[in-house]
Protein backbone atom coordinates (compact mmCIF):
# COMPACT_ATOMS: atom_id res chain seq x y z
CA UNK A 1 0.00 0.00 0.00
CA UNK A 2 1.51 3.50 -1.19
CA UNK A 3 -1.19 5.54 0.81
CA UNK A 4 -0.37 7.60 3.91
CA UNK A 5 -2.97 5.68 7.10
CA UNK A 6 -5.37 7.10 7.80
CA UNK A 7 -5.37 9.17 11.63
CA UNK A 8 -6.78 8.03 14.25
CA UNK A 9 -9.14 11.21 14.77
CA UNK A 10 -10.60 10.36 11.46
CA UNK A 11 -10.84 7.03 11.39
CA UNK A 12 -12.70 7.22 14.34
CA UNK A 13 -14.94 9.76 12.36
CA UNK A 14 -16.10 7.09 10.09
CA UNK A 15 -16.57 4.44 12.14
CA UNK A 16 -18.93 5.96 14.02
CA UNK A 17 -20.74 7.61 11.18
CA UNK A 18 -20.77 3.72 10.11
CA UNK A 19 -22.46 3.06 13.33
CA UNK A 20 -19.80 0.41 14.14
CA UNK A 21 -18.85 0.16 17.72
CA UNK A 22 -15.23 -1.33 17.69
CA UNK A 23 -12.71 -2.58 20.15
CA UNK A 24 -9.18 -1.40 20.45
CA UNK A 25 -8.65 -4.11 18.35
CA UNK A 26 -10.14 -4.37 15.56
CA UNK A 27 -10.41 -0.45 15.49
CA UNK A 28 -6.47 -0.75 14.71
CA UNK A 29 -6.78 -3.67 12.02
CA UNK A 30 -9.60 -1.66 10.18
CA UNK A 31 -7.76 1.41 10.43
CA UNK A 32 -5.08 -0.48 8.68
CA UNK A 33 -6.87 -2.22 6.16
CA UNK A 34 -8.73 1.17 5.49
CA UNK A 35 -5.33 1.38 2.65
CA UNK A 36 -7.46 -1.51 0.63
CA UNK A 37 -10.17 0.55 0.74
CA UNK A 38 -8.09 3.07 -0.47
CA UNK A 39 -6.79 1.56 -3.26
CA UNK A 40 -9.94 0.00 -4.56
CA UNK A 41 -11.42 3.69 -4.58
CA UNK A 42 -8.66 4.73 -6.84
CA UNK A 43 -9.06 2.52 -9.45
CA UNK A 44 -12.14 2.36 -10.35
CA UNK A 45 -12.52 6.25 -9.88
CA UNK A 46 -11.09 7.67 -12.97
CA UNK A 47 -12.70 9.64 -15.58
CA UNK A 48 -15.93 8.12 -17.47
CA UNK A 49 -17.86 9.36 -20.24
CA UNK A 50 -21.39 10.16 -18.53
CA UNK A 51 -22.75 8.28 -20.64
CA UNK A 52 -20.56 4.80 -19.70
CA UNK A 53 -23.66 2.91 -17.73
CA UNK A 54 -22.84 0.11 -15.11
CA UNK A 55 -22.98 -2.92 -15.14
CA UNK A 56 -25.78 -4.08 -13.83
CA UNK A 57 -29.52 -2.25 -15.08
CA UNK A 58 -32.78 -2.95 -13.63
CA UNK A 59 -34.86 -5.43 -15.05
CA UNK A 60 -38.45 -6.10 -14.44
CA UNK A 61 -39.17 -8.99 -12.44
CA UNK A 62 -41.23 -12.22 -13.48
CA UNK A 63 -44.13 -12.93 -11.81
CA UNK A 64 -42.89 -16.63 -10.45
CA UNK A 65 -39.55 -14.69 -9.11
CA UNK B 1 -13.95 -55.39 -6.13
CA UNK B 2 -11.35 -52.80 -5.29
CA UNK B 3 -11.92 -49.78 -2.63
CA UNK B 4 -14.90 -48.05 -4.61
CA UNK B 5 -13.77 -44.63 -3.43
CA UNK B 6 -10.85 -44.47 -5.72
CA UNK B 7 -13.22 -44.54 -8.60
CA UNK B 8 -14.32 -41.33 -10.51
CA UNK B 9 -18.03 -40.62 -10.65
CA UNK B 10 -18.00 -41.93 -14.10
CA UNK B 11 -16.62 -45.33 -13.58
CA UNK B 12 -18.71 -45.86 -9.95
CA UNK B 13 -21.74 -44.90 -12.53
CA UNK B 14 -20.59 -47.82 -14.93
CA UNK B 15 -20.78 -49.91 -12.53
CA UNK B 16 -23.15 -49.54 -10.73
CA UNK B 17 -25.13 -49.38 -13.87
CA UNK B 18 -23.82 -52.71 -14.63
CA UNK B 19 -24.59 -54.55 -11.38
CA UNK B 20 -21.30 -54.78 -10.03
CA UNK B 21 -21.26 -51.96 -6.91
CA UNK B 22 -24.10 -51.26 -4.86
CA UNK B 23 -24.94 -47.34 -3.90
CA UNK B 24 -25.22 -49.14 -0.39
CA UNK B 25 -21.54 -50.71 -0.27
CA UNK B 26 -19.95 -46.97 -2.05
CA UNK B 27 -21.47 -45.31 0.56
CA UNK B 28 -20.56 -47.13 3.27
CA UNK B 29 -17.16 -47.21 1.76
CA UNK B 30 -16.88 -43.32 1.52
CA UNK B 31 -18.28 -42.94 5.26
CA UNK B 32 -15.80 -45.19 6.57
CA UNK B 33 -13.11 -42.94 5.16
CA UNK B 34 -14.85 -40.23 6.70
CA UNK B 35 -14.75 -41.99 10.41
CA UNK B 36 -11.12 -42.91 9.98
CA UNK B 37 -9.57 -39.98 8.31
CA UNK B 38 -11.71 -36.49 8.85
CA UNK B 39 -10.45 -36.17 12.24
CA UNK B 40 -7.19 -34.63 10.59
CA UNK B 41 -8.32 -33.20 7.46
CA UNK B 42 -11.55 -31.34 9.53
CA UNK B 43 -13.47 -31.19 5.69
CA UNK B 44 -17.18 -32.22 7.33
CA UNK B 45 -18.82 -29.66 9.93
CA UNK B 46 -21.46 -32.36 9.82
CA UNK B 47 -21.96 -36.14 8.68
CA UNK B 48 -25.43 -37.88 7.95
CA UNK B 49 -24.56 -41.14 8.45
CA UNK B 50 -28.22 -42.80 8.98
CA UNK B 51 -29.12 -40.60 6.34
CA UNK B 52 -26.97 -41.22 3.67
CA UNK B 53 -27.35 -44.83 4.00
CA UNK B 54 -31.27 -44.91 3.80
CA UNK B 55 -30.46 -42.76 0.39
CA UNK B 56 -28.69 -45.17 -0.71
CA UNK B 57 -31.08 -48.07 -0.86
CA UNK B 58 -33.66 -45.72 -2.85
CA UNK B 59 -34.26 -47.10 -6.47
CA UNK B 60 -32.63 -45.75 -9.17
CA UNK B 61 -33.68 -42.16 -9.98
CA UNK B 62 -31.24 -40.01 -12.41
CA UNK B 63 -27.73 -40.36 -13.84
CA UNK B 64 -26.23 -39.59 -10.27
CA UNK B 65 -28.08 -42.86 -8.93
CA UNK B 66 -25.46 -43.78 -6.05
CA UNK B 67 -23.15 -41.25 -6.46
CA UNK B 68 -22.13 -39.68 -2.18
CA UNK B 69 -21.82 -35.82 -2.66
CA UNK B 70 -20.99 -33.15 -0.02
CA UNK B 71 -22.47 -30.16 0.26
CA UNK B 72 -20.42 -26.62 1.66
CA UNK B 73 -22.22 -25.88 4.27
CA UNK B 74 -23.87 -22.49 3.05
CA UNK B 75 -26.30 -24.65 0.86
CA UNK B 76 -29.46 -24.96 2.23
CA UNK B 77 -31.04 -28.33 3.32
CA UNK B 78 -34.14 -28.83 4.54
CA UNK B 79 -34.11 -30.13 8.44
CA UNK B 80 -30.34 -30.42 8.20
CA UNK B 81 -28.26 -27.63 10.13
CA UNK B 82 -26.47 -25.20 8.02
CA UNK B 83 -24.16 -22.79 9.84
CA UNK B 84 -22.85 -20.91 7.14
CA UNK B 85 -19.96 -21.57 8.85
CA UNK B 86 -20.74 -18.92 11.37
CA UNK B 87 -21.96 -18.17 14.74
CA UNK B 88 -24.74 -16.66 13.98
CA UNK B 89 -26.31 -19.89 12.30
CA UNK B 90 -24.88 -22.68 14.65
CA UNK B 91 -28.36 -23.99 15.02
CA UNK B 92 -30.16 -22.64 11.68
CA UNK B 93 -32.12 -25.67 10.01
CA UNK B 94 -33.60 -24.54 7.10
CA UNK B 95 -37.07 -25.89 5.98
CA UNK B 96 -36.14 -25.58 2.32
CA UNK B 97 -33.58 -26.96 -0.02
CA UNK B 98 -30.92 -25.04 -2.51
CA UNK B 99 -32.26 -25.53 -5.99
CA UNK B 100 -29.32 -27.42 -6.92
CA UNK B 101 -29.11 -29.62 -4.26
CA UNK B 102 -32.75 -30.59 -4.84
CA UNK B 103 -31.39 -31.35 -8.80
CA UNK B 104 -28.50 -33.28 -7.46
CA UNK B 105 -30.95 -35.50 -5.51
CA UNK B 106 -33.66 -36.01 -8.04
CA UNK B 107 -30.63 -37.36 -10.21
CA UNK B 108 -29.93 -39.93 -7.63
CA UNK B 109 -27.00 -38.24 -5.28
CA UNK B 110 -26.61 -39.19 -2.47
CA UNK B 111 -25.88 -36.53 0.78
CA UNK B 112 -23.29 -37.68 2.67
CA UNK B 113 -22.60 -34.22 5.23
CA UNK B 114 -22.12 -30.98 4.82
CA UNK B 115 -18.42 -29.17 4.52
CA UNK B 116 -16.30 -26.88 6.43
CA UNK B 117 -16.70 -23.49 4.67
CA UNK B 118 -14.84 -20.14 5.36
CA UNK B 119 -17.83 -17.59 7.77
CA UNK B 120 -20.13 -16.45 5.09
CA UNK B 121 -17.86 -17.66 2.30
CA UNK B 122 -15.44 -15.20 2.76
CA UNK B 123 -13.90 -15.55 6.75
CA UNK B 124 -11.22 -17.93 7.13
CA UNK B 125 -9.20 -19.88 7.66
CA UNK B 126 -10.29 -18.80 11.29
CA UNK B 127 -8.92 -20.77 14.42
CA UNK B 128 -11.94 -18.92 16.64
CA UNK B 129 -14.86 -20.22 14.79
CA UNK B 130 -17.01 -23.16 16.37
CA UNK B 131 -15.41 -25.28 13.19
CA UNK B 132 -11.94 -26.33 12.90
CA UNK B 133 -10.20 -25.07 9.36
CA UNK B 134 -10.23 -27.57 6.72
CA UNK B 135 -6.72 -28.81 6.21
CA UNK B 136 -4.63 -29.51 2.75
CA UNK B 137 -4.68 -33.37 1.86
CA UNK B 138 -1.56 -33.15 0.68
CA UNK B 139 0.10 -31.58 3.79
CA UNK B 140 -2.48 -30.65 6.80
CA UNK B 141 0.28 -28.21 7.74
CA UNK B 142 -0.78 -26.17 4.91
CA UNK B 143 -3.83 -24.70 3.34
CA UNK B 144 -6.02 -25.90 0.89
CA UNK B 145 -7.43 -22.21 0.23
CA UNK B 146 -11.55 -21.36 0.41
CA UNK B 147 -13.73 -20.14 1.64
CA UNK B 148 -15.02 -24.04 -0.59
CA UNK B 149 -11.97 -25.64 1.65
CA UNK B 150 -14.21 -28.36 2.72
CA UNK B 151 -15.77 -29.36 -0.10
CA UNK B 152 -12.09 -29.70 -2.57
CA UNK B 153 -10.63 -31.28 0.28
CA UNK B 154 -12.83 -34.04 0.67
CA UNK B 155 -12.91 -34.56 -2.91
CA UNK B 156 -9.34 -34.81 -3.04
CA UNK B 157 -8.65 -36.92 0.15
CA UNK B 158 -11.54 -39.60 -1.26
CA UNK B 159 -13.99 -38.38 0.83
CA UNK B 160 -16.69 -38.07 -1.07
CA UNK B 161 -16.98 -38.19 -5.35
CA UNK B 162 -17.40 -34.84 -5.70
CA UNK B 163 -19.24 -31.74 -4.18
CA UNK B 164 -20.67 -28.31 -4.68
CA UNK B 165 -18.41 -24.95 -3.70
CA UNK B 166 -19.37 -21.58 -4.34
CA UNK B 167 -17.07 -19.08 -5.94
CA UNK B 168 -17.08 -14.62 -5.33
CA UNK B 169 -14.41 -14.01 -6.36
CA UNK B 170 -12.16 -17.29 -7.20
CA UNK B 171 -13.75 -19.83 -4.03
CA UNK B 172 -14.01 -22.71 -6.02
CA UNK B 173 -11.16 -22.55 -8.09
CA UNK B 174 -8.43 -21.70 -5.35
CA UNK B 175 -9.19 -24.97 -3.49
CA UNK B 176 -9.68 -26.64 -6.21
CA UNK B 177 -6.11 -25.37 -7.19
CA UNK B 178 -4.42 -26.09 -3.73
CA UNK B 179 -5.93 -29.67 -3.64
CA UNK B 180 -5.20 -31.05 -7.00
CA UNK B 181 -8.74 -31.33 -8.57
CA UNK B 182 -10.81 -29.98 -11.26
CA UNK B 183 -13.23 -27.10 -9.91
CA UNK B 184 -15.88 -25.05 -12.15
CA UNK B 185 -17.20 -21.52 -11.75
CA UNK B 186 -19.64 -21.75 -14.76
CA UNK B 187 -21.39 -18.83 -16.25
CA UNK B 188 -23.14 -16.28 -14.09
CA UNK B 189 -26.78 -17.42 -14.37
CA UNK B 190 -26.06 -20.76 -15.58
CA UNK B 191 -26.52 -22.74 -12.39
CA UNK B 192 -29.16 -21.87 -9.66
CA UNK B 193 -27.93 -19.76 -6.77
CA UNK B 194 -31.18 -20.20 -4.64
CA UNK B 195 -31.24 -21.70 -1.54
CA UNK B 196 -27.82 -20.60 -1.04
CA UNK B 197 -26.10 -18.36 1.43
CA UNK B 198 -25.17 -15.30 -0.52
CA UNK B 199 -21.92 -13.16 -0.11
CA UNK B 200 -22.48 -10.44 -2.99
CA UNK B 201 -25.22 -11.09 -5.18
CA UNK B 202 -23.92 -9.83 -8.60
CA UNK B 203 -20.51 -11.92 -8.37
CA UNK B 204 -21.66 -15.66 -6.68
CA UNK B 205 -21.65 -18.29 -8.41
CA UNK B 206 -22.44 -21.88 -7.62
CA UNK B 207 -20.58 -24.61 -9.29
CA UNK B 208 -18.85 -28.26 -8.82
CA UNK B 209 -15.71 -29.76 -7.41
CA UNK B 210 -14.60 -32.98 -8.92
CA UNK B 211 -11.08 -35.35 -9.63
CA UNK B 212 -11.92 -35.03 -13.59
CA UNK B 213 -13.12 -33.22 -16.22
CA UNK B 214 -15.65 -35.70 -17.38
CA UNK B 215 -16.83 -35.69 -13.44
CA UNK B 216 -17.58 -32.33 -13.74
CA UNK B 217 -19.35 -32.41 -17.05
CA UNK B 218 -21.55 -35.05 -14.94
CA UNK B 219 -22.56 -33.12 -12.21
CA UNK B 220 -23.04 -29.89 -14.56
CA UNK B 221 -25.29 -31.95 -16.60
CA UNK B 222 -27.85 -32.19 -13.28
CA UNK B 223 -27.06 -28.76 -12.12
CA UNK B 224 -27.18 -26.53 -15.04
CA UNK B 225 -30.68 -24.84 -16.06
CA UNK B 226 -33.25 -22.31 -15.84
CA UNK B 227 -34.29 -21.48 -12.32
CA UNK B 228 -37.41 -19.03 -12.68
CA UNK B 229 -36.41 -18.32 -8.84
CA UNK B 230 -32.98 -17.17 -8.79
CA UNK B 231 -33.76 -13.64 -10.58
CA UNK B 232 -30.33 -13.63 -11.87
CA UNK B 233 -30.80 -17.19 -13.47
CA UNK B 234 -30.76 -17.38 -17.12
CA UNK B 235 -32.79 -19.35 -19.61
CA UNK B 236 -30.24 -20.66 -22.44
CA UNK B 237 -29.86 -23.95 -23.57
CA UNK B 238 -28.27 -26.48 -22.00
CA UNK B 239 -25.79 -28.72 -24.23
CA UNK B 240 -24.90 -32.37 -23.37
CA UNK B 241 -21.88 -31.66 -21.67
CA UNK B 242 -19.98 -35.03 -22.03
CA UNK B 243 -20.87 -35.44 -25.76
CA UNK B 244 -18.52 -32.30 -25.97
CA UNK B 245 -15.86 -33.60 -24.52
CA UNK B 246 -12.80 -35.27 -26.76
CA UNK B 247 -9.31 -35.71 -26.39
CA UNK B 248 -7.71 -33.54 -29.14
CA UNK B 249 -7.62 -29.93 -29.74
CA UNK B 250 -7.25 -29.70 -33.64
CA UNK B 251 -8.27 -26.29 -34.81
CA UNK B 252 -8.99 -24.29 -31.47
CA UNK B 253 -7.63 -21.01 -31.03
CA UNK B 254 -7.07 -20.61 -27.44
CA UNK B 255 -5.79 -17.28 -25.88
CA UNK B 256 -3.58 -16.65 -23.74
CA UNK B 257 -3.31 -14.12 -20.98
CA UNK B 258 0.33 -13.79 -19.57
CA UNK B 259 0.83 -10.54 -18.42
CA UNK B 260 -1.52 -10.98 -15.25
CA UNK B 261 0.93 -12.98 -13.52
CA UNK B 262 4.13 -12.25 -15.72
CA UNK B 263 4.20 -8.59 -14.96
CA UNK B 264 0.95 -6.70 -13.41
CA UNK B 265 1.23 -9.18 -10.25
CA UNK B 266 4.59 -7.86 -8.79
CA UNK B 267 3.65 -4.41 -10.72
CA UNK B 268 0.75 -3.50 -8.89
CA UNK B 269 0.59 -5.91 -5.67
CA UNK B 270 4.53 -5.87 -5.29
CA UNK B 271 7.29 -8.56 -4.85
CA UNK B 272 5.66 -11.15 -3.00
CA UNK B 273 2.94 -11.58 -5.51
CA UNK B 274 5.60 -13.02 -7.83
CA UNK B 275 4.97 -16.40 -9.17
CA UNK B 276 7.23 -19.06 -8.57
CA UNK B 277 10.00 -20.15 -10.97
CA UNK B 278 8.28 -23.96 -10.53
CA UNK B 279 5.01 -22.31 -11.47
CA UNK B 280 5.69 -20.21 -14.79
CA UNK B 281 7.67 -23.49 -15.67
CA UNK B 282 4.46 -25.40 -15.29
CA UNK B 283 1.81 -22.75 -17.00
CA UNK B 284 4.27 -22.67 -20.35
CA UNK B 285 4.81 -26.73 -20.54
CA UNK B 286 0.96 -26.72 -19.94
CA UNK B 287 0.10 -24.04 -22.84
CA UNK B 288 3.13 -26.56 -24.65
CA UNK B 289 0.32 -29.35 -24.32
CA UNK B 290 -2.43 -27.66 -25.91
CA UNK B 291 -0.34 -26.72 -28.76
CA UNK B 292 0.76 -30.60 -28.84
CA UNK B 293 -2.88 -31.52 -29.03
CA UNK B 294 -3.25 -29.52 -32.51
CA UNK B 295 -4.43 -26.12 -30.43
CA UNK B 296 -3.44 -22.22 -31.80
CA UNK B 297 -2.34 -20.56 -29.04
CA UNK B 298 -2.67 -16.41 -29.66
CA UNK B 299 -1.47 -13.99 -27.11
CA UNK B 300 -4.05 -11.64 -25.38
CA UNK B 301 -3.69 -8.38 -23.66
CA UNK B 302 -6.23 -7.18 -21.30
CA UNK B 303 -5.98 -3.85 -18.78
CA UNK B 304 -3.62 -4.62 -15.84
CA UNK B 305 -4.87 -7.27 -13.11
CA UNK B 306 -5.51 -4.61 -10.62
CA UNK B 307 -8.27 -3.14 -12.76
CA UNK B 308 -10.32 -6.36 -12.60
CA UNK B 309 -9.32 -7.20 -9.20
CA UNK B 310 -10.24 -3.96 -7.36
CA UNK B 311 -13.52 -3.44 -8.96
CA UNK B 312 -14.44 -7.41 -8.21
CA UNK B 313 -13.41 -6.83 -4.59
CA UNK B 314 -14.95 -3.16 -3.97
CA UNK B 315 -18.26 -4.68 -5.47
CA UNK B 316 -18.32 -7.96 -3.18
CA UNK B 317 -17.05 -5.88 -0.27
CA UNK B 318 -20.27 -3.40 -0.99
CA UNK B 319 -22.82 -6.13 -1.59
CA UNK B 320 -20.97 -7.98 1.70
CA UNK B 321 -21.54 -5.59 3.91
CA UNK B 322 -24.92 -3.99 3.00
CA UNK B 323 -25.72 -7.81 3.47
CA UNK B 324 -24.12 -8.31 7.02
CA UNK B 325 -24.69 -4.17 8.33
CA UNK B 326 -27.14 -4.71 10.43
CA UNK B 327 -25.13 -7.66 12.41
CA UNK B 328 -22.00 -5.65 12.05
CA UNK B 329 -24.08 -3.30 14.51
CA UNK B 330 -25.75 -4.96 16.78
CA UNK B 331 -23.97 -8.20 17.34
CA UNK B 332 -20.62 -8.02 15.75
CA UNK B 333 -18.97 -10.62 18.20
CA UNK B 334 -20.81 -13.18 16.58
CA UNK B 335 -18.67 -12.47 13.84
CA UNK B 336 -14.96 -14.25 13.52
CA UNK B 337 -11.95 -12.40 13.45
CA UNK B 338 -11.12 -12.46 9.41
CA UNK B 339 -15.27 -11.84 8.93
CA UNK B 340 -15.49 -9.18 10.94
CA UNK B 341 -11.66 -7.81 9.26
CA UNK B 342 -12.36 -8.45 5.98
CA UNK B 343 -16.49 -7.13 5.45
CA UNK B 344 -16.25 -4.75 7.96
CA UNK B 345 -14.06 -2.51 5.30
CA UNK B 346 -17.41 -2.33 3.40
CA UNK B 347 -18.54 0.03 5.92
CA UNK B 348 -16.46 2.69 4.53
CA UNK B 349 -17.51 2.19 0.91
CA UNK B 350 -19.72 5.18 -0.47
CA UNK B 351 -22.90 4.42 -2.95
CA UNK B 352 -20.35 6.23 -5.75
CA UNK B 353 -17.74 3.84 -5.24
CA UNK B 354 -20.33 1.10 -6.00
CA UNK B 355 -21.67 2.57 -9.14
CA UNK B 356 -17.79 3.56 -10.50
CA UNK B 357 -16.88 0.24 -9.84
CA UNK B 358 -20.13 -1.15 -11.42
CA UNK B 359 -19.02 1.20 -14.56
CA UNK B 360 -16.00 -0.57 -14.56
CA UNK B 361 -17.30 -3.81 -14.48
CA UNK B 362 -19.13 -2.92 -17.89
CA UNK B 363 -16.02 -1.38 -19.41
CA UNK B 364 -14.09 -4.92 -18.68
CA UNK B 365 -16.50 -6.59 -19.76
CA UNK B 366 -17.17 -5.38 -22.90
CA UNK B 367 -12.86 -5.45 -23.09
CA UNK B 368 -12.97 -9.02 -22.34
CA UNK B 369 -15.57 -10.02 -24.81
CA UNK B 370 -13.85 -8.60 -27.78
CA UNK B 371 -10.85 -10.16 -26.48
CA UNK B 372 -12.13 -13.34 -26.63
CA UNK B 373 -13.88 -13.15 -29.61
CA UNK B 374 -12.40 -15.60 -32.37
CA UNK B 375 -11.12 -17.72 -29.82
CA UNK B 376 -12.67 -20.95 -28.30
CA UNK B 377 -11.33 -20.43 -24.81
CA UNK B 378 -8.60 -18.61 -22.87
CA UNK B 379 -6.01 -20.11 -20.24
CA UNK B 380 -4.85 -17.76 -17.40
CA UNK B 381 -2.80 -18.20 -13.90
CA UNK B 382 -4.61 -19.56 -10.95
CA UNK B 383 -1.87 -19.60 -7.84
CA UNK B 384 1.17 -19.05 -9.20
CA UNK B 385 3.17 -21.14 -6.49
CA UNK B 386 2.12 -23.84 -3.63
CA UNK B 387 -0.07 -23.52 -0.69
CA UNK B 388 0.97 -21.52 1.82
CA UNK B 389 1.07 -23.10 5.80
CA UNK B 390 -2.22 -23.25 7.22
CA UNK B 391 -0.95 -20.55 10.57
CA UNK B 392 0.35 -18.16 8.05
CA UNK B 393 -2.64 -16.50 6.39
CA UNK B 394 -2.79 -13.01 6.71
CA UNK B 395 -6.28 -11.44 8.00
CA UNK B 396 -6.09 -9.12 4.27
CA UNK B 397 -4.75 -11.61 2.27
CA UNK B 398 -7.75 -11.01 0.08
CA UNK B 399 -6.92 -7.71 -0.86
CA UNK B 400 -2.92 -7.08 -0.48
CA UNK B 401 -1.82 -10.24 -2.95
CA UNK B 402 -2.76 -10.85 -6.82
CA UNK B 403 -5.29 -13.32 -7.59
CA UNK B 404 -6.36 -14.53 -10.91
CA UNK B 405 -9.62 -15.58 -10.33
CA UNK B 406 -11.39 -12.59 -9.69
CA UNK B 407 -11.39 -11.30 -12.99
CA UNK B 408 -13.88 -13.95 -14.07
CA UNK B 409 -16.39 -13.39 -11.50
CA UNK B 410 -16.26 -9.67 -12.53
CA UNK B 411 -16.78 -11.19 -15.98
CA UNK B 412 -19.35 -13.74 -15.31
CA UNK B 413 -17.28 -16.15 -17.43
CA UNK B 414 -16.94 -20.16 -17.07
CA UNK B 415 -14.18 -20.50 -15.79
CA UNK B 416 -12.29 -24.63 -14.93
CA UNK B 417 -9.28 -25.14 -12.82
CA UNK B 418 -7.34 -27.82 -13.76
CA UNK B 419 -3.71 -29.50 -12.24
CA UNK B 420 -0.80 -28.83 -14.59
CA UNK B 421 1.97 -29.68 -11.93
CA UNK B 422 3.58 -29.76 -8.48
CA UNK B 423 5.73 -27.52 -6.51
CA UNK B 424 7.23 -29.13 -3.26
CA UNK B 425 4.74 -31.70 -3.17
CA UNK B 426 1.60 -29.65 -3.49
CA UNK B 427 0.13 -29.29 -6.41
CA UNK B 428 -0.26 -26.23 -9.34
CA UNK B 429 -3.24 -25.48 -11.64
CA UNK B 430 -4.09 -22.91 -14.19
CA UNK B 431 -7.54 -21.70 -15.25
CA UNK B 432 -9.88 -22.26 -19.28
CA UNK B 433 -12.32 -19.59 -19.21
CA UNK B 434 -14.57 -18.79 -21.78
CA UNK B 435 -17.43 -17.36 -23.88
CA UNK B 436 -21.03 -16.83 -21.98
CA UNK B 437 -22.79 -20.29 -21.46
CA UNK B 438 -19.86 -22.11 -23.32
CA UNK B 439 -19.18 -24.48 -20.28
CA UNK B 440 -18.81 -27.01 -22.82
CA UNK B 441 -15.71 -25.46 -24.16
CA UNK B 442 -14.48 -24.85 -21.88
CA UNK B 443 -14.02 -28.74 -20.46
CA UNK B 444 -13.53 -30.11 -23.61
CA UNK B 445 -10.31 -28.12 -23.87
CA UNK B 446 -9.74 -29.45 -19.96
CA UNK B 447 -10.52 -32.98 -20.83
CA UNK B 448 -8.14 -32.86 -23.86
CA UNK B 449 -5.08 -31.41 -21.33
CA UNK B 450 -6.14 -34.07 -18.68
CA UNK B 451 -5.72 -37.14 -21.55
CA UNK B 452 -2.28 -36.25 -22.54
CA UNK B 453 -1.15 -35.38 -18.95
CA UNK B 454 -1.23 -37.62 -15.65
CA UNK B 455 -1.40 -34.94 -13.29
CA UNK B 456 -5.13 -35.38 -12.20
CA UNK B 457 -4.17 -39.19 -11.47
CA UNK B 458 -2.15 -38.28 -8.77
CA UNK B 459 -3.65 -38.39 -5.37
CA UNK B 460 -2.23 -37.17 -1.95
CA UNK B 461 -1.23 -40.15 -0.28
CA UNK B 462 -4.11 -39.74 2.27
CA UNK B 463 -6.23 -40.80 -0.61
CA UNK B 464 -5.06 -44.44 -0.72
CA UNK B 465 -7.03 -47.18 0.13
CA UNK B 466 -7.74 -47.82 3.51
CA UNK B 467 -6.55 -50.73 5.17
CA UNK B 468 -7.79 -53.58 4.20
CA UNK B 469 -9.38 -52.12 1.75
CA UNK B 470 -7.17 -52.29 -1.48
Amino acid sequence: MTNQPISRERFAMLAEEAGLKLTAEQFEELREGYGFVQRMQRVVRRPRDRAAEPAHIFVHPRAEG
Amino acid sequence: MMDPTQLTIAEASRAIAAGELSPVALTEAYLDRIAALDGELHSYVLVLRDQALKSAQTPARGPLHGIPIGLKDIYKTAGIRTTAGSRRYLDHVPTEDAATWARLRDAGAILLGKQETHEFAIGGPDFTLPFAPARNPWNTAHYPAGSSSGSAVAVAAGLCAGAMGSDTGGSIRGPAAYCGIVGLKPTYGRVSRRGVFPLSYTLDHCGPLTRTVEDCAIMMQALAGYDPQDPASADAPVPDYRAALTSRLEGARIGVIRHFHERDAVADFGPESAPSATYLAAFNAACHTLESLGARLVDVQLSPLVDYLDANRLIMLAEAYALHEQDFRERPQDFGHHMFARIGLGAFLSAADYVEAMRQRRELCVEFARAIDGLDAVVSANSTGPAPRIDGIPTFTTFERASYTGPYNLTGSPALSVPIGFEDGLPLAFQIAGKPFDEAGVMRVGHAFEQATDFHRQRPAIAAPLPGRA
